[in-house]
């Protein structure tokens, strides 16, 4: 009990005044903006794909790019309120990208099954994974240096998030970028490494932002 | 309850503003809450209040994450909880480390003897030699035949604290047999 009275007169005397973190939401949309503006210079440099004014008419592919849009804004936000030890006591939107990653799965369940005559395959395979990773690179490094400065009690999920969050990032500018039409293709070299490293942000998380 | 919440919030906005004296008030009544709480998950009251000194410490890194605007106890038992898992976590880790330490000494220890010819009564002796409770333990456990937890419910030890003491009687034992 000595010890606890001693600890904390010691860090009372410590303490100066301290700003606090902004509002969660506040961060989201900073996070959002930027992702936007990294999102339109890549666009700009690289270029849309050619027949993205056609591909608005299949109601599969808005609808995978709507639901990967809303996959991105979900899990910055959820990825934001982890970062925070009580997720801002708001439990029920930090989890909510769950939610919205199961509706994307399925969005791209029946784009495959709507898929028939199957398209062709491209030429490249692991071409689109490696320049997902390249485009989702910087929006790692920042989201996750951002969440450093806070105090994550779910690290683990915390780090999962927040790299799914940056690798949507990529997959979105992949998709309006390439001029691919095959499922079958997309799944396997742009969604599930960007699910897998979803995982290997479990392992970043638990080394990143543990504190 | 309310007028209680209302009062650690203001301590706490009073805190992020530099108020040094409401930040020790802060810290003390947190520490009042949190006591109960990690009492009741903890065996020893030592485990407690080395705990509760670190919750304290985190809760101190982490102040700038909250805002006072929301409620002050789920935020501090956030980081409770968040420390305590982690201490169970590297508890219970370590007794399990412990155990397969122990379990490989146990394994190993009757081939050593064999090879090297000494005899039960040389053994025995040995054990004598050791402090007055690792030999207890060991005689208890390995003439008498009792498992380490009832062994420590007869001594009055904790079942982790038998195991450690059981290794390092194993340790100087193997040490003085391979001479």
């Amino acid at each position: 009990m000595a010890n606890i009275d001693e600890l904390v007169a010691k860090l009372a005397q410590d303490a100066s005044a301290v700003k606090p973190a902004p509002h969660p939401f506040m961060l989201s949309l900073q996070w959002l903006g930027a992702a936007a503006i990294y999102l339109a210079v890549s666009f700009a440099v690289f270029g849309l794909r050619p027949d993205l004014a056609g591909k608005f008419h299949n109601p599969w592919f808005v609808a995978e790019i709507a639901t990967l849009l809303g996959l991105f804004v979900a899990t910055s936000v959820s990825a934001v309120l982890l970062a925070f030890p009580d997720l801002h006591q708001k439990r029920t939107l930090a989890l909510a990208s769950a939610w919205m990653l199961a509706l994307f799965l399925l969005i791209l369940f029946f784009a495959w099954r709507s898929d028939t005559p199957p398209a062709p395959l491209p030429v490249h395979d692991i071409e689109c994974t490696l320049g997902i990773t390249m485009m989702a690179l910087l929006p790692a490094v920042w989201i996750f240096y951002s969440m450093r400065k806070y105090a994550s009690t779910h690290y683990r999920l915390a780090g999962g998030v927040a790299l799914l969050s940056a690798f949507s990032v990529g997959a979105l500018w992949l998709r309006l970028h390439e001029q691919t039409d095959s499922i079958v293709h997309v799944v396997e070299w742009h969604y599930l490494p960007m699910l897998a490293i979803g995982l290997v942000g479990l392992w970043l998380g638990k080394v990143m932002l543990k504190w | 309850m309310t007028d209680q919440n209302d009062k650690l919030e203001k301590l706490m906005k009073q805190s992020l503003n530099g108020d040094q004296r409401a930040y020790a008030a802060l810290l003390q009544e947190t520490s009042r809450l949190l006591r109960p709480f990690l009492s009741r998950r903890l065996s020893f009251s030592n485990e407690a209040d080395d705990l509760l000194q670190e919750i304290l410490v985190s809760i101190h890194k982490a102040r700038h994450t909250y805002d006072g605007n929301r409620p002050y106890k789920p935020w501090a038992y956030a980081i409770a909880r968040f420390r305590l898992q982690d201490y169970l976590r590297a508890h219970y880790s370590d007794q399990l480390r412990q155990a397969l330490d122990f379990d490989e000494m146990e394994e190993s220890l009757p081939e050593n003897v064999t090879e090297t010819g000494l005899s039960y009564e040389s053994i025995s002796a040995e054990v004598n030699k050791l402090p007055e409770k690792q030999a207890n333990i060991l005689q208890l456990m390995h003439q008498e035949g009792y498992t380490a937890r009832e062994v420590a419910e007869r001594m009055g030890m904790n079942e982790s604290a038998v195991k450690v003491a059981a290794h390092r009687a194993y340790k100087i034992l193997r040490g003085k047999l391979e001479r």
